[in-house]
């Protein structure tokens, strides 16, 4: 079953747009200290996450399967869901781990820490951008299916997440929201590493995350 | 199993009613569904489907009335074949089936079973690892009420079934849905009326959201007797004249002429015969009745 859904949900052209992009974004994207990839990362990961994951569910309405899937029972049409959207993300989080070394590949940033100038090691970094990007990955994958089967077009999914995306992704939005905002590790002092506010964000992410998780059953059942 | 509909509405929010007031019992058997385009049918299979809800009247499957509370009850006894669908391009087709069995909580075991049955049935066995982009549009059909057929459903809806079937493939689907509707329930709709005569005994026809007929063949065709005459015309100037006051079921061109069919309440005012009705001239006698 999730071999069948692997094939169903990720087709060689969605792999290499994906990896197209990571690919492209990496020798782009300028750079000059390793801590800096996070913040490069982070944002555009979240919009080829949208990207990605706006058609979960909506490839069943065009065409026109959803009309058989409505007499699947429930629990089944869910589990299919739930594990398209496992096998998405971590495509993508296993893309953004690539994109990260990507980035040291091609552009050979300078690192602090082995100029003694943080504490915060080369790993140690890593493995916290992992743990950020898991959640804004999860955040706007989720969020962009919701969309989508609310609207029962992946276009309007795509296109209302972009709208949250643009509005948090901004001074405004780190103004306003400061260390809640949905994109607050790419905002946060990367000076001081010992800041951890910027969890708080992460932390908002991962409970809308939840809900949106909690939702998605009740839109099926109506929309679907 | 028995459909009931009473009093059926449906109002889309843009005002059109695709059916209108509509009454109809659905037995057991091969149930056939005719009429135009834009008639209602596909709106009516959805409603049966629990896919659209209807605005108004009530539907019951064997008495289980159709409402929220309902639906997984009913959906698990229906099978259904839409008549647009796009199966799973990047999957087999043994894949495609299984998967679809698997949704629909098919056993596996018992799925390979019938997956295997129903692929010979409709002599889709040597296709069986070709992948769905693959296979040609008559092919697909063919998978797709493989699909439909896989959770052996008391209630099989089918939307035309045979279309892009060559004619020794649409033999055996309408076999295969013989054999499969004993003791069950088919609605078969469809534009052929040569598939529906050579399958149905029962069949409702409609037109404008509405019902013109339901019951059996036999007697829709006998409301057509006396009604059908052939001509025969010089030329196409003539046929032309005719075929502005009567509805003209056929045309054939033979060396001594034009021969039409057409359908008439009087005998028309020129050398015609009276002949027996076939399905598709009491079908065009009923729908220019009601018109």
């Amino acid at each position: 079953m999730i071999m069948t859904e692997g094939k169903i949900i990720l087709p060689a052209y969605k792999l290499a747009y994906a990896f197209s992009f990571v690919v492209i974004l990496s020798l782009i994207r300028g750079i000059t200290f390793s801590y800096e990839i996070g913040v490069a990362m982070e944002a555009p990961m979240a919009v080829l996450a949208m990207v990605f994951c706006a058609d979960t569910y909506t490839q069943e309405i065009t065409s026109k399967r959803s009309e058989i899937h409505r007499l699947y029972p429930i629990q089944r049409r869910l589990s299919s869901l739930g594990m398209r959207m496992v096998i998405q993300e971590i495509t993508l989080f296993v893309l953004s781990a690539i994109g990260y070394g990507m980035f040291y590949g091609f552009q050979h940033p300078q690192s602090l820490s082995k100029a003694g100038q943080s504490t915060e090691s080369e790993l140690q970094m890593f493995f916290i951008f992992l743990a950020a990007i898991a959640v804004t990955l999860w955040f706007w994958g989720i969020l962009a299916n919701l969309l989508a089967c609310l609207f029962r077009n992946m276009w309007v999914g795509i296109g209302c997440g972009i709208a949250l995306w643009l509005v948090t992704n901004s001074t405004l939005g780190n103004n306003v929201l400061g260390n809640w905002n949905l994109f607050s590790y790419a905002f946060r002092n990367v000076m001081d590493s010992r800041d951890f506010r910027w969890l708080y964000g992460k932390a908002f992410c991962l409970l809308l995350c939840v809900w949106m998780t909690l939702l998605t059953p009740n839109i099926i059942r109506k929309r679907g | 199993m028995s459909i009931k509909i009473n009093d059926l509405t449906v109002t889309f929010k843009n005002k059109v009613t695709a059916i209108n007031h509509a009454n109809l019992e659905i037995p057991n058997g091969i149930f056939g569904l005719l009429g135009e385009n834009g008639a209602g049918k596909t709106t009516l299979m959805r409603v049966l489907t629990t896919v659209l809800a209807p605005t108004g009247g009530t539907v019951s499957m064997n008495g289980i009335l159709y409402c929220e509370e309902n639906y997984p009850k009913i959906q698990r006894q229906i099978g259904y074949l839409p008549q647009e669908i796009d199966l799973y391009p990047g999957l087999t087709v043994q894949e495609c089936l299984e998967y679809m069995g698997d949704l629909a909580g098919v056993p596996k075991e018992e799925c390979r079973k019938r997956i295997q049955y129903y692929l010979e049935k409709t002599s889709l066995t040597e296709h069986r690892k070709k992948k769905m982009r693959q296979l040609s549009g008559g092919m697909k059909r063919r998978v797709g009420l493989v699909q439909a057929l896989l959770n052996e459903p008391e209630f099989l809806i089918v939307d035309e079934p045979t279309t892009g079937l060559d004619p020794e493939e649409r033999i055996r689907i309408r076999n295969l849905l013989v054999d499969f509707s004993e003791n069950r329930t088919v609605l078969f709709s469809t534009h052929v009326v040569e598939d529906l005569a050579a399958v149905c005994s029962r069949l409702a026809v409609m037109k404008k959201g509405q019902f013109l007929y339901a019951g059996s063949m036999k007697e829709l065709i006998r409301t057509a007797k006396g009604h059908v005459w052939i001509c025969r015309l010089r030329d196409e100037a003539q046929a032309r004249e005719v075929e502005k006051k009567y509805h003209i079921s056929s045309k054939q061109l033979s060396e001594d002429g034009i021969q039409i069919k057409l359908i008439s309440d009087e005998m028309p005012d020129m050398d015609c015969v009276s002949v027996e009705p076939t399905l598709e001239d009491a079908y065009i006698y009923i729908s220019g009745q009601q018109a």
